[in-house]
């Protein structure tokens, strides 16, 4: 991966604004590069708030769901390794609850199922 | 000349010693002055036969009466032609010195002919000379001014380039402080020259 894109997606997870989270996902989650993938997931965790989580959670292809089994599981370790889960929790138990997906549902089941064995 | 030799080698044999007599018994020194009878004979010496004279005196006047004969006609041949050349020479003088005294410089022939194209070879020589050093003055000052013209331009186009540079170095520098908006524009950047790269 490109070093500079390295730097503009650390830049964009350290921004607040929600701007930030849109640029991610639309330059980032949409890449055809596996590491770009990865790593905008991985800086969309870290935001730890409800629209950057939502993004990685319940889109089918992005973050715990992308076909790369790389990307998925880069995922989910960040999302274990956050220090308040909450507010992932709380979008994972919509996500099983509501979502039209099975394999959507599937995953999250699976991510809330490591979130309670950590 | 046999015979000389002869007689030599005999009287070296008895003239070897000529006072061993006086040490000797023998008391008449003159006793081998008379060659023991061997006489020198007059018709074994062959340079003193007279009959040769007259053959060396012959060839000797034919020499001489040849050599002045050559003498005399080389004068001939010599003497004629040389007074002629004398009088040739004087008169070349003496009419040489007429036209020297009665004729101008500047009436000699060809001397005007040489006179136009001496003048007109070193006026336009140095017409020449001064239109090259005035020329080569020109030629430098125009390329002296380009040179400046150049240099500024360098100059210039140095310090765009170097401000561009500058600006760049800044532009890409990303931290916190950076804009979402710069952000984007420039991982929208990113993305067309690597599309670029994959392109070529």
């Amino acid at each position: 991966m490109n070093k500079n894109v390295a730097e503009i997606i650390d830049a964009l997870a350290a921004h607040q604004d929600h701007a930030s989270i849109e640029v991610l996902e639309e330059l980032g989650t949409n890449s055809p590069d596996n590491e770009v993938r990865e790593y905008t997931s991985r800086a969309l965790v870290r935001k730890n708030v409800h629209d950057s989580l939502k993004i990685v959670i319940i889109n089918q292809g992005k973050g715990i769901n992308d076909l790369s089994p790389s990307v998925a599981m880069s995922t989910i370790n960040e999302i274990l390794s956050l220090k308040d889960k909450s507010e992932v929790i709380k979008i994972l138990d919509d996500t099983i609850n509501m979502h039209s997906d099975e394999g959507v549902k599937e995953n999250a089941r699976s991510v809330k199922s490591l979130l309670a064995l950590s | 000349m046999a015979n000389i030799n002869k007689v030599g080698f005999n009287l070296g044999q008895k003239i070897a010693n000529p006072f061993k007599t006086s040490r000797n018994s023998t008391t008449n020194p003159f006793k081998y002055s008379n060659f023991e009878g061997n006489t020198l004979q007059f018709e074994y010496a062959d340079v003193f036969e007279g009959s040769k004279h007259s053959a060396n005196n012959s060839k000797l006047k034919m020499i001489t009466s040849s050599v002045a004969g050559s003498m005399t006609k080389l004068r001939s041949s010599i003497t004629e032609p040389i007074v002629n050349f004398v009088n040739r020479v004087r008169e070349g003088i003496s009419s040489a010195w007429d036209y020297a005294k009665n004729t101008n410089v500047s009436d000699l022939a060809g001397i005007k002919t040489i006179n136009k194209v001496m003048n007109a070879d070193i006026l336009d020589i140095g017409k020449g000379i001064g239109n090259s050093i005035s020329g080569m003055g020109k030629g430098i000052a125009e390329k002296m001014a380009f040179l400046n013209t150049d240099v500024t331009d360098i100059g210039k186009g140095l310090s765009t380039k170097w401000n561009s540079l500058i600006s760049k170095v800044h532009a890409n520098k990303i931290n916190k402080d950076t804009t979402v908006a710069e952000l984007k524009a420039m991982w929208e950047a990113e993305i067309a020259a690597s599309e670029a790269k994959e392109v070529a």
